[in-house]
């Protein structure tokens, strides 16, 4: 049964292996099918300069193979939308502690009709509601706008839709909630909790070196 | 940023704020119809893409639509020869109408719906496909004859018809649509590895369920799709898109 792992700086060492094979994935769907050339690599993995020590990654897991993954990444450290999309963002770009970046997110491909989606998407809800996180930021290909708001996410653009990589994107900002959380748990009919902590996960939200505010 | 594009996301983000105060349908019609004349549309409408089993008119969300012309394309049964809606069910971008491909010679039904569209002002188009959750598709698709179609007007465009949409759809309320309510995930995930040739106990390792459960939602999704077996289930909710592989 597929769960949604909670992997940290802090218990990171328990998942080597699972987040070499996020790595590889991840060069696979954004650099092989959805052609983010940008990110290509010789050997294969995708990691770029914020996989550190900050990021926080949710990952499914199905009897130790990972079917897909996200990131999340604070806000008041410069993350992507601050250093690489400020151009997208024509309303300010959001920084506070208790705002996440979200990216790198994807199901692999024969998981895609499955439930895999909305698991995910409820983990990252729930996820942030139980570390306090309020809100979440991301650049995204504008199809996934109307698959989050069917989702029961209520979204918020920082600007208007451009074009990256001949793919109209658009940066937006998702609530967290917890009507969000049950909407996309009663749509894949989910039951309960789902995200799994194993060893110390920290608390990410006071991890940020207040310097950097 | 040049001046033009900032009006234009100006005009967006007020659309996005006044449609969420809205309370009905025609609210949202009325908020349509100001702001996007402000581009040059004259009608538009909001769709499902119907299946082979539904009708257009049961599918349509919302419309500002000629009377005339709503009437000719359901009687003709339009929407199964549309270019527009061909299109709209291959491509997540949003296009032109005049970028929405048929052959006049071999396909004379779709030369007619865009020959007669043109009678009622529907001369040109633009059209955002939407791809939800669970397979459910839909479109949004404006006409008129003298538009301001641009690289700067259609980012506005893209993000207005998302919001319009997502609106009509809360106040709808045709959830990820009754299509996929029709199976539940684990019927679909069952046909999906049927498809993929599993056995039911293969499937049963696989999701973590037994044989049994997994006969059982198959059986289950045979009733709901009137397939007298597993190969015809699987074969219904692939046409029918409730599974792909």
């Amino acid at each position: 049964m597929t769960c949604v792992h909670v992997i940290t700086h802090g218990n990171r060492a328990l998942y080597e292996e699972s987040i070499q094979q996020f790595f590889r994935l991840r060069h696979q769907v954004f650099v092989e099918e959805r052609g983010w050339s940008g990110l290509r690599r010789f050997d294969g993995f995708e990691i770029d300069a914020y996989d550190n020590e900050y990021a926080i990654y949710l990952l499914a897991i199905d009897d130790g193979r990972v079917v897909g993954g996200q990131r999340l990444y604070p806000t008041l450290l410069p993350h992507m939308i601050s250093e690489v999309f400020p151009k997208m963002v024509q309303r300010g770009v959001p920084q506070a502690a208790d705002i996440f970046e979200w990216t790198r997110y994807f199901v692999v491909k024969e998981r895609r009709t499955g439930r895999t989606d909305c698991r995910l998407l409820a983990a990252m809800q729930e996820f942030c509601l139980e570390e306090g996180i309020s809100e979440v930021t991301a650049v995204v290909e504008m199809w996934w706008l109307p698959r989050w708001q069917q989702a029961g996410f209520k979204v918020r653009p920082l600007g208007l839709p451009q074009t990256i990589d001949e793919q109209p994107c658009i940066a937006a900002a998702v609530e967290i909630s917890e009507a969000s959380l049950d909407h996309v748990r009663r749509l894949a009919g989910l039951r309960g909790a789902s995200l799994i902590r194993h060893g110390r996960t920290s608390r990410p939200i006071h991890r940020v070196p207040h310097a950097v505010a | 940023m040049s001046q033009s594009s900032f009006d234009h996301a100006i005009e967006a983000f007020g659309f996005i704020e006044r449609l969420e105060n809205i309370p009905n349908i025609q609210g949202v019609i009325d908020e349509m119809s100001k702001s996007l004349s402000i581009f040059g549309f004259e009608n538009f409408i909001i769709t499902g893409l119907p299946n082979l089993k539904e009708r257009f008119d049961q599918v349509v969300l919302l419309k500002k639509w000629p009377i005339g012309w709503f009437e000719i394309y359901t009687k003709k049964d339009y929407v199964r020869s549309d270019p527009v809606i061909r299109l709209c069910r291959n491509t997540v971008q949003p296009f032109e109408w005049s970028e929405a491909p048929y052959d006049r010679e071999g396909d004379p039904r779709a030369a007619e719906v865009m020959d007669r569209a043109t009678d009622f002002r529907m001369k040109n188009g633009f059209c955002l496909p939407i791809h939800g959750i669970n397979g459910y598709e839909a479109c949004l698709s404006m006409s008129g004859i003298n538009l301001d179609l641009s690289s700067r007007t259609k980012p506005a465009l893209h993000l207005m018809a998302m919001y319009a949409f997502e609106r009509t759809r809360q106040l709808l309320d045709p959830l990820p649509c009754r299509r996929t309510d029709l199976l539940t995930p684990r019927e679909r995930e069952a046909l999906m590895w049927a498809a993929a040739g599993k056995s039911a106990a293969d499937t049963g390792d696989i999701l973590g369920i037994t044989e049994r459960t997994v006969t059982a939602h198959i059986a289950s999704a045979c009733q709901k799709l009137n397939a007298t077996n597993k190969t015809q289930a699987v074969a219904r909710a692939m046409q029918y898109k409730l599974i792909q592989i």
